[in-house]
Protein backbone atom coordinates (compact mmCIF):
# COMPACT_ATOMS: atom_id res chain seq x y z
CA UNK A 1 0.00 0.00 0.00
CA UNK A 2 1.18 3.49 -1.15
CA UNK A 3 2.23 5.31 2.45
CA UNK A 4 1.46 9.18 1.86
CA UNK A 5 4.52 11.16 3.69
CA UNK A 6 4.93 13.81 5.85
CA UNK A 7 7.56 16.69 6.20
CA UNK A 8 7.49 17.68 9.48
CA UNK A 9 9.66 20.92 9.98
CA UNK A 10 9.93 21.87 13.66
CA UNK A 11 13.20 22.68 15.79
CA UNK A 12 11.86 21.21 19.11
CA UNK A 13 13.28 18.30 19.36
CA UNK A 14 10.55 16.98 22.19
CA UNK A 15 7.40 17.72 19.71
CA UNK A 16 8.94 16.64 16.51
CA UNK A 17 9.66 13.14 18.27
CA UNK A 18 5.99 12.64 19.56
CA UNK A 19 4.46 13.77 16.43
CA UNK A 20 6.79 11.76 13.66
CA UNK A 21 6.65 8.62 16.49
CA UNK A 22 2.64 8.98 16.31
CA UNK A 23 2.71 9.74 12.21
CA UNK A 24 4.69 6.55 11.65
CA UNK A 25 2.16 4.61 13.84
CA UNK A 26 -0.85 5.38 11.64
CA UNK A 27 0.98 4.26 8.88
CA UNK A 28 2.63 7.63 7.44
CA UNK A 29 6.02 7.48 6.12
CA UNK A 30 7.49 10.64 8.49
CA UNK A 31 10.36 12.92 7.28
CA UNK A 32 11.81 15.46 9.89
CA UNK A 33 13.57 19.01 9.51
CA UNK A 34 14.92 21.08 11.97
CA UNK A 35 15.58 23.97 9.67
CA UNK A 36 14.26 25.75 7.06
CA UNK A 37 17.00 25.31 4.56
CA UNK A 38 17.00 21.68 5.54
CA UNK A 39 13.28 21.46 5.10
CA UNK A 40 13.67 23.86 1.51
CA UNK A 41 15.70 21.05 0.22
CA UNK A 42 13.42 18.18 1.44
CA UNK A 43 10.76 19.31 0.20
CA UNK A 44 11.67 19.35 -3.44
CA UNK A 45 13.40 16.18 -3.64
CA UNK A 46 11.01 14.45 -1.56
CA UNK A 47 7.52 15.92 -2.77
CA UNK A 48 5.66 15.09 0.37
CA UNK A 49 1.61 15.00 0.68
CA UNK A 50 1.72 16.79 3.73
CA UNK A 51 4.06 19.56 4.89
CA UNK A 52 3.75 19.93 8.95
CA UNK A 53 5.20 23.12 9.36
CA UNK A 54 6.16 25.35 12.68
CA UNK A 55 6.39 28.75 12.06
CA UNK A 56 8.93 29.69 14.54
CA UNK A 57 12.41 28.23 13.10
CA UNK A 58 15.61 29.14 14.23
CA UNK A 59 16.77 30.08 10.93
CA UNK A 60 14.03 31.66 8.21
CA UNK A 61 10.57 33.07 8.74
CA UNK A 62 7.84 30.27 8.66
CA UNK A 63 6.06 32.73 6.13
CA UNK A 64 8.97 32.70 3.68
CA UNK A 65 8.90 29.09 3.25
CA UNK A 66 5.34 28.87 3.22
CA UNK A 67 6.14 31.46 -0.13
CA UNK A 68 8.69 29.41 -1.42
CA UNK A 69 7.13 26.23 -1.70
CA UNK A 70 4.26 28.19 -3.20
CA UNK A 71 5.56 28.78 -6.01
CA UNK A 72 6.09 25.27 -7.54
CA UNK A 73 3.53 23.00 -5.50
CA UNK A 74 0.24 22.73 -4.32
CA UNK A 75 0.57 20.48 -1.61
CA UNK A 76 -1.29 20.51 1.52
CA UNK A 77 0.59 22.95 4.05
CA UNK A 78 -0.48 22.26 7.83
CA UNK A 79 0.84 25.27 10.22
CA UNK A 80 1.81 25.02 13.30
CA UNK A 81 1.65 28.03 15.83
CA UNK A 82 1.32 28.63 19.61
CA UNK A 83 -1.85 30.42 20.61
CA UNK A 84 -1.90 33.99 20.91
CA UNK A 85 -0.49 34.92 17.54
CA UNK A 86 -3.81 35.27 15.44
CA UNK A 87 -2.38 37.91 13.36
CA UNK A 88 0.83 35.20 12.12
CA UNK A 89 -2.07 32.28 11.43
CA UNK A 90 -4.06 34.86 9.48
CA UNK A 91 -0.97 35.78 7.87
CA UNK A 92 0.49 32.57 6.94
CA UNK A 93 -3.29 31.36 5.25
CA UNK A 94 -2.71 34.68 3.36
CA UNK A 95 0.23 33.41 2.44
CA UNK A 96 -1.00 30.18 1.18
CA UNK A 97 -0.99 27.60 4.05
CA UNK A 98 -3.73 25.39 4.00
CA UNK A 99 -4.99 25.21 7.93
CA UNK A 100 -3.52 25.64 10.90
CA UNK A 101 -2.99 23.66 14.48
CA UNK A 102 -2.70 25.78 18.07
CA UNK A 103 0.01 24.33 20.31
CA UNK A 104 -0.35 22.42 22.39
CA UNK A 105 -2.14 20.19 20.06
CA UNK A 106 -3.54 16.40 20.89
CA UNK A 107 -2.55 13.78 18.13
CA UNK A 108 -6.17 12.93 17.14
CA UNK A 109 -6.54 16.66 16.18
CA UNK A 110 -3.64 16.17 14.18
CA UNK A 111 -4.68 13.49 12.32
CA UNK A 112 -7.56 14.83 11.63
CA UNK A 113 -6.54 17.72 10.42
CA UNK A 114 -3.61 15.62 8.12
CA UNK A 115 -6.95 13.31 6.39
CA UNK A 116 -8.78 16.81 5.71
CA UNK A 117 -6.07 18.06 3.94
CA UNK A 118 -5.00 15.16 2.45
CA UNK A 119 -8.62 14.52 1.32
CA UNK A 120 -9.25 18.12 -0.36
CA UNK A 121 -5.89 17.74 -2.06
CA UNK A 122 -6.98 14.89 -3.49
CA UNK A 123 -9.94 16.61 -5.04
CA UNK A 124 -7.87 19.29 -6.30
CA UNK A 125 -6.02 16.32 -8.45
CA UNK A 126 -9.29 14.86 -9.42
CA UNK A 127 -10.16 17.81 -10.98
CA UNK A 128 -13.48 18.94 -9.21
CA UNK A 129 -14.19 22.48 -8.59
CA UNK A 130 -17.98 21.91 -7.51
CA UNK A 131 -18.39 19.10 -5.03
CA UNK A 132 -20.57 15.69 -6.80
CA UNK A 133 -21.87 14.76 -3.36
CA UNK A 134 -24.21 16.43 -1.04
CA UNK A 135 -22.36 17.42 2.17
CA UNK A 136 -23.14 15.41 4.99
CA UNK A 137 -22.26 15.81 8.76
CA UNK A 138 -24.73 14.49 11.76
CA UNK A 139 -28.29 15.50 10.80
CA UNK A 140 -27.49 18.42 8.22
CA UNK A 141 -27.22 18.07 4.91
CA UNK A 142 -26.64 20.57 2.02
CA UNK A 143 -27.26 19.63 -1.93
CA UNK A 144 -25.23 21.83 -4.08
CA UNK A 145 -27.40 21.33 -7.21
CA UNK A 146 -30.76 21.91 -5.43
CA UNK A 147 -29.37 24.40 -3.49
CA UNK A 148 -31.41 23.12 -0.47
CA UNK A 149 -30.68 22.56 3.36
CA UNK A 150 -32.16 20.09 5.67
CA UNK A 151 -31.69 18.79 9.16
CA UNK A 152 -33.08 15.55 9.66
CA UNK A 153 -34.68 16.07 6.57
CA UNK A 154 -36.62 19.08 7.88
CA UNK A 155 -35.64 22.12 4.90
CA UNK A 156 -34.11 25.04 6.64
CA UNK A 157 -34.69 28.25 4.88
CA UNK A 158 -31.38 30.85 4.69
CA UNK A 159 -31.25 33.84 2.65
CA UNK A 160 -29.27 33.55 -0.80
CA UNK A 161 -26.28 35.24 1.48
CA UNK A 162 -25.78 33.05 4.22
CA UNK A 163 -26.47 30.01 2.04
CA UNK A 164 -23.25 31.16 -0.24
CA UNK A 165 -21.36 31.66 3.13
CA UNK A 166 -23.01 27.77 4.63
CA UNK A 167 -22.35 26.46 0.66
CA UNK A 168 -18.42 27.92 0.79
CA UNK A 169 -17.61 26.54 4.18
CA UNK A 170 -19.31 23.11 3.25
CA UNK A 171 -17.48 22.85 0.24
CA UNK A 172 -14.29 23.35 1.97
CA UNK A 173 -15.45 21.52 5.51
CA UNK A 174 -13.04 20.57 8.18
CA UNK A 175 -10.41 23.52 6.99
CA UNK A 176 -10.61 26.77 8.32
CA UNK A 177 -11.34 29.78 6.16
CA UNK A 178 -10.12 32.82 7.28
CA UNK A 179 -12.77 35.96 7.28
CA UNK A 180 -11.36 37.56 4.74
CA UNK A 181 -11.46 34.08 2.21
CA UNK A 182 -15.40 34.15 3.00
CA UNK A 183 -15.75 37.47 2.51
CA UNK A 184 -14.02 38.13 -0.91
CA UNK A 185 -16.00 34.83 -1.95
CA UNK A 186 -19.42 35.99 -1.37
CA UNK A 187 -19.25 39.68 -1.21
CA UNK A 188 -16.74 39.31 -4.03
CA UNK A 189 -13.06 40.71 -4.08
CA UNK A 190 -13.89 44.25 -3.77
CA UNK A 191 -15.68 43.38 -0.19
CA UNK A 192 -15.23 45.68 2.84
CA UNK A 193 -12.00 44.89 4.96
CA UNK A 194 -14.76 44.78 8.10
CA UNK A 195 -15.90 41.77 8.60
CA UNK A 196 -18.84 42.78 10.82
CA UNK A 197 -21.59 42.09 8.06
CA UNK A 198 -19.82 38.30 7.77
CA UNK A 199 -20.39 38.05 11.62
CA UNK A 200 -23.56 39.07 11.83
CA UNK A 201 -24.63 36.75 9.12
CA UNK A 202 -22.87 33.99 10.35
CA UNK A 203 -24.99 34.30 14.15
CA UNK A 204 -28.18 34.30 11.73
CA UNK A 205 -27.45 31.12 10.26
CA UNK A 206 -26.26 29.62 13.61
CA UNK A 207 -29.66 30.25 15.23
CA UNK A 208 -31.07 28.60 11.93
CA UNK A 209 -28.63 25.50 12.33
CA UNK A 210 -27.67 24.85 15.30
CA UNK A 211 -30.16 23.95 17.94
CA UNK A 212 -27.59 25.67 21.10
CA UNK A 213 -25.98 27.83 19.28
CA UNK A 214 -23.64 28.41 22.44
CA UNK A 215 -22.14 24.66 21.69
CA UNK A 216 -22.21 24.68 17.68
CA UNK A 217 -21.85 20.86 16.48
CA UNK A 218 -21.46 22.36 12.59
CA UNK A 219 -19.99 25.77 12.07
CA UNK A 220 -17.04 26.24 14.43
CA UNK A 221 -15.27 30.05 15.10
CA UNK A 222 -11.83 30.28 15.25
CA UNK A 223 -11.59 33.22 17.41
CA UNK A 224 -9.57 36.10 15.43
CA UNK A 225 -9.35 33.83 12.10
CA UNK A 226 -12.25 32.92 10.53
CA UNK A 227 -15.04 29.99 10.81
CA UNK A 228 -14.55 25.96 10.40
CA UNK A 229 -17.36 23.61 9.21
CA UNK A 230 -17.77 20.35 11.02
CA UNK A 231 -15.77 17.43 8.67
CA UNK A 232 -17.79 16.19 5.32
CA UNK A 233 -18.93 12.68 6.56
CA UNK A 234 -20.10 11.25 2.96
CA UNK A 235 -18.85 7.90 2.83
CA UNK A 236 -17.25 8.64 -0.89
CA UNK A 237 -15.39 11.33 0.47
CA UNK A 238 -13.38 9.32 2.98
CA UNK A 239 -9.92 8.71 1.84
CA UNK B 1 19.89 65.54 26.57
CA UNK B 2 21.89 68.46 24.84
CA UNK B 3 19.15 69.66 22.22
CA UNK B 4 16.68 69.92 25.34
CA UNK B 5 18.88 72.24 27.19
CA UNK B 6 19.55 74.25 24.17
CA UNK B 7 16.08 74.06 23.75
CA UNK B 8 15.20 75.35 27.21
CA UNK B 9 17.70 77.91 27.14
CA UNK B 10 16.16 79.41 24.07
CA UNK B 11 12.90 79.11 25.88
CA UNK B 12 13.74 81.23 28.55
CA UNK B 13 15.46 83.52 26.75
CA UNK B 14 12.93 84.46 24.41
CA UNK B 15 10.57 84.64 27.45
CA UNK B 16 13.11 86.83 28.96
CA UNK B 17 13.05 89.30 26.18
CA UNK B 18 9.74 89.31 25.42
CA UNK B 19 8.68 90.05 29.24
CA UNK B 20 11.16 93.19 28.99
CA UNK B 21 9.82 94.33 25.98
CA UNK B 22 6.51 94.51 27.53
CA UNK B 23 7.25 95.41 30.50
CA UNK B 24 9.12 98.20 28.76
CA UNK B 25 6.18 99.23 26.45
CA UNK B 26 3.79 99.29 29.03
CA UNK B 27 6.22 101.45 31.11
CA UNK B 28 6.24 103.84 27.96
CA UNK B 29 2.74 104.11 28.06
CA UNK B 30 2.59 104.31 31.61
CA UNK B 31 5.01 107.49 31.35
CA UNK B 32 3.69 109.09 28.84
CA UNK B 33 -0.41 108.94 29.75
CA UNK B 34 -0.69 108.58 33.64
CA UNK B 35 2.61 109.85 35.36
CA UNK B 36 6.61 109.68 35.39
CA UNK B 37 7.07 109.02 38.73
CA UNK B 38 10.34 106.98 38.69
CA UNK B 39 8.78 104.67 41.67
CA UNK B 40 5.98 103.70 39.62
CA UNK B 41 8.34 102.88 36.48
CA UNK B 42 10.79 100.71 39.26
CA UNK B 43 7.85 99.15 40.49
CA UNK B 44 6.32 98.42 36.84
CA UNK B 45 9.89 96.73 36.06
CA UNK B 46 10.14 94.98 39.44
CA UNK B 47 6.71 93.02 38.36
CA UNK B 48 8.09 91.86 34.96
CA UNK B 49 11.49 90.63 36.51
CA UNK B 50 9.39 89.05 39.45
CA UNK B 51 7.18 86.98 36.27
CA UNK B 52 10.61 86.02 34.21
CA UNK B 53 12.04 84.76 37.57
CA UNK B 54 8.92 82.78 37.80
CA UNK B 55 9.14 81.27 34.81
CA UNK B 56 12.56 80.47 33.73
CA UNK B 57 15.15 77.83 35.20
CA UNK B 58 17.65 79.11 37.60
CA UNK B 59 18.73 82.40 38.58
CA UNK B 60 20.78 83.63 35.54
CA UNK B 61 18.16 84.99 33.50
CA UNK B 62 16.07 86.77 36.63
CA UNK B 63 19.41 88.66 37.10
CA UNK B 64 20.01 89.23 33.51
CA UNK B 65 16.48 90.66 33.54
CA UNK B 66 17.23 93.06 36.23
CA UNK B 67 20.60 94.76 35.65
CA UNK B 68 19.12 95.09 31.91
CA UNK B 69 15.83 96.65 33.10
CA UNK B 70 18.16 98.74 35.30
CA UNK B 71 19.65 100.12 32.44
CA UNK B 72 16.79 100.36 30.43
CA UNK B 73 15.00 102.83 33.21
CA UNK B 74 18.37 104.93 33.52
CA UNK B 75 18.73 105.07 29.84
CA UNK B 76 14.61 105.85 28.78
CA UNK B 77 12.69 106.97 32.10
CA UNK B 78 15.05 109.47 33.74
CA UNK B 79 16.66 112.51 33.19
CA UNK B 80 18.92 113.04 31.05
CA UNK B 81 16.45 110.52 28.43
CA UNK B 82 17.72 108.15 25.60
CA UNK B 83 21.52 108.13 27.49
CA UNK B 84 22.89 105.85 30.14
CA UNK B 85 24.64 107.65 33.34
CA UNK B 86 25.21 105.78 36.24
CA UNK B 87 26.63 108.48 37.75
CA UNK B 88 24.00 109.71 40.68
CA UNK B 89 24.90 107.83 43.80
CA UNK B 90 21.33 106.16 43.99
CA UNK B 91 21.61 103.67 41.22
CA UNK B 92 24.01 101.11 42.24
CA UNK B 93 21.02 101.00 45.06
CA UNK B 94 18.31 100.96 42.59
CA UNK B 95 20.05 97.97 40.79
CA UNK B 96 21.43 96.16 43.83
CA UNK B 97 17.49 95.96 45.43
CA UNK B 98 16.36 94.87 42.02
CA UNK B 99 18.93 91.97 41.69
CA UNK B 100 18.32 90.90 45.31
CA UNK B 101 14.89 90.60 44.30
CA UNK B 102 14.87 88.65 41.61
CA UNK B 103 17.48 86.20 43.01
CA UNK B 104 14.74 86.09 45.78
CA UNK B 105 12.40 85.21 43.32
CA UNK B 106 14.05 82.84 41.51
CA UNK B 107 15.44 80.88 44.81
CA UNK B 108 11.97 80.48 46.06
CA UNK B 109 10.28 79.60 42.23
CA UNK B 110 13.08 76.83 41.54
CA UNK B 111 12.73 75.79 44.70
CA UNK B 112 8.95 74.76 44.78
CA UNK B 113 9.81 73.70 41.31
CA UNK B 114 12.19 71.01 42.14
CA UNK B 115 9.90 70.28 45.17
CA UNK B 116 7.08 69.68 43.17
CA UNK B 117 9.11 67.32 40.89
CA UNK B 118 10.43 65.60 43.91
CA UNK B 119 7.09 65.18 45.09
CA UNK B 120 5.98 63.92 41.36
CA UNK B 121 9.35 61.26 41.35
CA UNK B 122 8.32 60.11 45.03
CA UNK B 123 4.71 59.10 43.67
CA UNK B 124 6.14 57.33 40.48
CA UNK B 125 8.53 55.41 42.97
CA UNK B 126 5.73 54.72 45.04
CA UNK B 127 3.51 53.65 42.29
CA UNK B 128 6.46 51.45 40.54
CA UNK B 129 6.41 50.12 44.12
CA UNK B 130 3.00 48.87 44.79
CA UNK B 131 3.65 47.25 40.91
CA UNK B 132 6.18 45.80 41.74
CA UNK B 133 5.16 44.74 44.87
CA UNK B 134 1.83 42.99 42.58
CA UNK B 135 4.18 41.23 40.22
CA UNK B 136 6.31 39.61 43.18
CA UNK B 137 3.18 38.28 44.57
CA UNK B 138 1.75 37.41 41.51
CA UNK B 139 5.32 35.72 40.60
CA UNK B 140 5.60 34.09 44.27
CA UNK B 141 2.12 32.64 43.90
CA UNK B 142 2.47 31.53 40.19
CA UNK B 143 6.05 29.68 41.40
CA UNK B 144 4.48 27.97 44.12
CA UNK B 145 1.53 26.74 42.39
CA UNK B 146 3.37 25.96 39.07
CA UNK B 147 5.86 23.70 41.77
CA UNK B 148 3.08 21.43 42.68
CA UNK B 149 2.21 20.13 39.68
CA UNK B 150 5.60 19.92 37.81
CA UNK B 151 7.05 18.19 41.14
CA UNK B 152 4.19 15.38 40.18
CA UNK B 153 5.01 15.67 36.44
CA UNK B 154 8.74 14.71 37.53
CA UNK B 155 8.16 12.42 39.74
CA UNK B 156 5.83 10.17 37.43
CA UNK B 157 8.15 10.25 34.97
CA UNK B 158 10.95 9.89 36.95
CA UNK B 159 9.73 6.77 38.26
CA UNK B 160 8.29 5.44 34.72
CA UNK B 161 12.07 5.69 33.31
CA UNK B 162 13.43 4.00 36.72
CA UNK B 163 10.80 1.38 37.35
CA UNK B 164 8.65 0.61 34.72
CA UNK B 165 8.93 -3.08 35.10
CA UNK B 166 7.84 -2.89 38.71
CA UNK B 167 4.63 -1.43 37.93
CA UNK B 168 1.31 -3.37 36.86
CA UNK B 169 0.02 -1.72 33.79
CA UNK B 170 -3.03 -0.04 35.45
CA UNK B 171 -0.74 1.57 37.93
CA UNK B 172 1.83 2.49 34.61
CA UNK B 173 -1.75 4.18 32.97
CA UNK B 174 -2.49 6.19 36.10
CA UNK B 175 0.86 7.86 36.37
CA UNK B 176 0.97 8.61 32.77
CA UNK B 177 -2.62 10.05 33.42
CA UNK B 178 -1.68 12.25 36.23
CA UNK B 179 1.52 13.43 34.29
CA UNK B 180 -1.31 14.28 31.63
CA UNK B 181 -3.73 16.03 33.90
CA UNK B 182 -1.11 17.92 35.26
CA UNK B 183 0.53 19.23 32.12
CA UNK B 184 -2.81 20.47 31.27
CA UNK B 185 -3.31 22.15 34.42
CA UNK B 186 -0.01 24.19 33.74
CA UNK B 187 -0.85 24.70 30.42
CA UNK B 188 -4.20 26.50 31.55
CA UNK B 189 -2.20 28.22 34.35
CA UNK B 190 0.28 29.31 31.31
CA UNK B 191 -2.45 30.81 29.19
CA UNK B 192 -3.53 33.19 32.47
CA UNK B 193 -0.05 34.54 32.39
CA UNK B 194 -0.35 35.23 28.78
CA UNK B 195 -3.37 37.57 29.24
CA UNK B 196 -1.81 39.49 32.21
CA UNK B 197 0.89 39.88 30.17
CA UNK B 198 -1.08 41.45 27.48
CA UNK B 199 -2.80 43.58 30.15
CA UNK B 200 0.06 45.03 31.61
CA UNK B 201 2.04 45.48 28.40
CA UNK B 202 -1.19 47.07 27.00
CA UNK B 203 -1.94 49.42 29.94
CA UNK B 204 -5.79 50.35 29.15
CA UNK B 205 -5.55 50.92 26.13
CA UNK B 206 -7.17 47.08 24.59
CA UNK B 207 -6.97 46.01 22.04
CA UNK B 208 -10.81 46.02 21.18
CA UNK B 209 -12.82 44.75 18.16
CA UNK B 210 -16.92 44.41 18.40
CA UNK B 211 -17.39 40.60 18.64
CA UNK B 212 -20.62 38.15 18.55
CA UNK B 213 -20.89 37.10 22.09
CA UNK B 214 -22.45 33.65 20.63
CA UNK B 215 -19.05 33.30 19.42
CA UNK B 216 -17.19 34.23 22.55
CA UNK B 217 -19.56 32.35 24.53
CA UNK B 218 -19.18 28.63 22.35
CA UNK B 219 -15.50 29.57 21.65
CA UNK B 220 -15.17 29.43 25.61
CA UNK B 221 -16.96 26.64 26.31
CA UNK B 222 -15.14 24.24 23.41
CA UNK B 223 -11.99 25.58 24.88
CA UNK B 224 -13.29 24.61 28.60
CA UNK B 225 -14.84 20.91 27.03
CA UNK B 226 -11.18 20.49 25.29
CA UNK B 227 -10.03 19.95 28.88
CA UNK B 228 -12.62 19.33 30.92
CA UNK B 229 -14.98 16.85 28.54
CA UNK B 230 -17.03 15.88 31.19
CA UNK B 231 -18.11 19.45 31.60
CA UNK B 232 -22.20 20.39 32.29
CA UNK B 233 -23.21 23.75 31.70
CA UNK B 234 -26.31 24.97 30.33
CA UNK B 235 -26.07 27.77 28.50
CA UNK B 236 -28.98 30.15 28.16
CA UNK B 237 -28.04 33.31 25.10
CA UNK B 238 -30.30 36.15 24.26
CA UNK B 239 -32.32 35.97 21.39
CA UNK B 240 -31.02 39.38 19.83
CA UNK B 241 -27.72 39.15 18.44
CA UNK B 242 -25.16 41.29 20.44
CA UNK B 243 -22.17 43.03 19.24
CA UNK B 244 -20.12 43.69 22.47
CA UNK B 245 -16.73 45.97 22.45
CA UNK B 246 -13.98 43.56 23.65
CA UNK B 247 -10.52 41.75 23.35
CA UNK B 248 -11.93 38.66 22.68
CA UNK B 249 -8.76 36.62 23.97
CA UNK B 250 -9.33 38.14 27.32
CA UNK B 251 -12.46 37.81 27.63
CA UNK B 252 -12.80 34.00 26.95
CA UNK B 253 -10.40 33.41 29.66
CA UNK B 254 -12.54 35.10 32.25
CA UNK B 255 -15.91 32.69 31.07
CA UNK B 256 -12.88 29.77 31.17
CA UNK B 257 -11.86 30.95 34.22
CA UNK B 258 -15.30 31.43 35.95
CA UNK B 259 -16.86 28.33 34.33
CA UNK B 260 -13.66 26.06 35.55
CA UNK B 261 -14.08 27.86 39.31
CA UNK B 262 -17.87 27.05 38.67
CA UNK B 263 -17.26 23.24 37.88
CA UNK B 264 -14.27 22.30 40.22
CA UNK B 265 -14.82 24.18 43.48
CA UNK B 266 -18.61 24.22 44.25
CA UNK B 267 -18.50 20.52 44.84
CA UNK B 268 -21.60 19.49 43.37
CA UNK B 269 -22.71 17.07 40.53
CA UNK B 270 -25.47 19.37 39.69
CA UNK B 271 -24.89 21.04 36.04
CA UNK B 272 -24.16 24.93 36.27
CA UNK B 273 -25.31 27.61 34.83
CA UNK B 274 -24.58 30.08 32.06
CA UNK B 275 -26.58 33.11 31.57
CA UNK B 276 -26.25 35.51 29.06
CA UNK B 277 -28.26 38.56 29.49
CA UNK B 278 -29.06 41.63 26.97
CA UNK B 279 -29.51 44.87 28.60
CA UNK B 280 -30.35 48.42 27.84
CA UNK B 281 -25.85 49.71 28.07
CA UNK B 282 -24.75 46.67 29.52
CA UNK B 283 -24.24 42.86 28.85
CA UNK B 284 -24.58 40.66 32.01
CA UNK B 285 -22.41 37.22 32.06
CA UNK B 286 -23.76 34.94 34.83
CA UNK B 287 -22.54 32.05 36.17
CA UNK B 288 -24.07 30.41 38.74
CA UNK B 289 -23.12 27.27 40.42
CA UNK B 290 -25.37 24.94 42.59
CA UNK B 291 -22.86 23.86 45.08
CA UNK B 292 -21.04 24.88 48.51
CA UNK B 293 -20.94 28.61 48.01
CA UNK B 294 -18.43 30.83 48.52
CA UNK B 295 -16.79 31.36 52.20
CA UNK B 296 -19.13 34.72 53.37
CA UNK B 297 -15.74 35.93 54.83
CA UNK B 298 -14.20 35.73 51.51
CA UNK B 299 -16.50 37.36 49.44
CA UNK B 300 -15.21 41.10 50.02
CA UNK B 301 -11.43 39.97 48.75
CA UNK B 302 -11.98 37.15 46.27
CA UNK B 303 -11.09 39.05 43.42
CA UNK B 304 -7.64 40.36 44.99
CA UNK B 305 -5.65 37.53 44.13
CA UNK B 306 -5.21 36.53 48.03
CA UNK B 307 -7.92 34.39 48.10
CA UNK B 308 -5.77 31.04 48.12
CA UNK B 309 -5.75 30.23 51.87
CA UNK B 310 -7.63 26.51 51.30
CA UNK B 311 -5.45 25.83 48.36
CA UNK B 312 -4.39 23.07 50.49
CA UNK B 313 -7.43 21.72 51.94
CA UNK B 314 -9.73 21.12 48.87
CA UNK B 315 -6.17 21.18 46.57
CA UNK B 316 -7.88 23.97 44.51
CA UNK B 317 -4.47 25.19 43.13
CA UNK B 318 -4.45 28.68 41.61
CA UNK B 319 -8.18 29.75 42.31
CA UNK B 320 -6.89 33.17 43.63
CA UNK B 321 -4.70 34.25 40.75
CA UNK B 322 -7.51 32.82 38.29
CA UNK B 323 -10.46 35.51 39.89
CA UNK B 324 -7.93 38.46 39.89
CA UNK B 325 -6.86 38.18 36.66
CA UNK B 326 -10.36 38.04 35.58
CA UNK B 327 -10.80 41.24 38.15
CA UNK B 328 -8.15 42.91 35.88
CA UNK B 329 -9.18 41.76 32.87
CA UNK B 330 -12.72 42.82 33.07
CA UNK B 331 -11.52 46.29 34.54
CA UNK B 332 -9.29 46.87 31.58
CA UNK B 333 -13.16 46.43 29.64
CA UNK B 334 -14.85 49.25 31.49
CA UNK B 335 -16.54 46.66 33.40
CA UNK B 336 -17.74 44.82 36.49
CA UNK B 337 -17.21 41.67 38.16
CA UNK B 338 -18.91 40.96 41.21
CA UNK B 339 -19.52 37.51 43.04
CA UNK B 340 -22.04 36.66 45.47
CA UNK B 341 -23.92 33.74 47.29
CA UNK B 342 -27.80 32.85 46.19
CA UNK B 343 -29.60 30.19 48.15
CA UNK B 344 -28.12 27.03 46.86
CA UNK B 345 -24.91 28.39 45.83
CA UNK B 346 -22.64 30.72 44.08
CA UNK B 347 -22.94 33.30 41.33
CA UNK B 348 -20.24 34.94 39.60
CA UNK B 349 -21.65 38.18 37.56
CA UNK B 350 -19.66 40.07 34.89
CA UNK B 351 -21.19 43.10 33.40
CA UNK B 352 -19.41 44.46 29.86
CA UNK B 353 -20.52 48.03 28.74
CA UNK B 354 -21.81 47.47 24.62
CA UNK B 355 -20.48 51.20 23.77
CA UNK B 356 -16.90 51.88 24.04
CA UNK B 357 -16.26 53.89 26.21
CA UNK B 358 -12.93 56.25 25.31
CA UNK B 359 -10.97 56.64 28.70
Amino acid sequence: MHKFTVLLIEDEKSISDFTSKSLSSQGYRVCCASTGREALSLASSLCPDVLLLDLGLPDMDGMEIIRQIRTWSSCPILVISARTQEHDKVQALDAGADDYLTKPFGISELMARIRTSLRHSNRLNNGYSVPQHPYRAKDLEIDFFKRSITIAGQPIHLTPIEYKIVAFLAQNSGKVMTYSAVMSNVWGPYAESDNKILRVNMANIRRKLEQNPAEPIYIFTEVGVGYRMADDETPSNRI
Amino acid sequence: MQRNTVQQMLRDLSITAGLLVLTTILTFILFFKVSDNPANIALFYIIGIITISKHTSGYFYGILASAIGVIFINCFFTYPYFTINFSPPDYPFTFLCMLALSMVTSATTSHSKSQAELLASHEKELMEAEKEKLRANLLRAVSHDLRTPLTGILGASASLEEQWENYESTERQELIHNIHDDANWLLNMVENLLSVTQIQTEGSQLNTTLEVVDEVVAESVTRLKKRLPDADIHITLPPEILLVPMDAMLIEQVLINLMENALLHSHSEHPIEFIVENHTNNVYFRIIDYGVGLKEEHLNHIFDGTYSENVSSDGSKGIGIGLSICYSIITAHHGTITARNHDKGAEFLCILPKEKINA
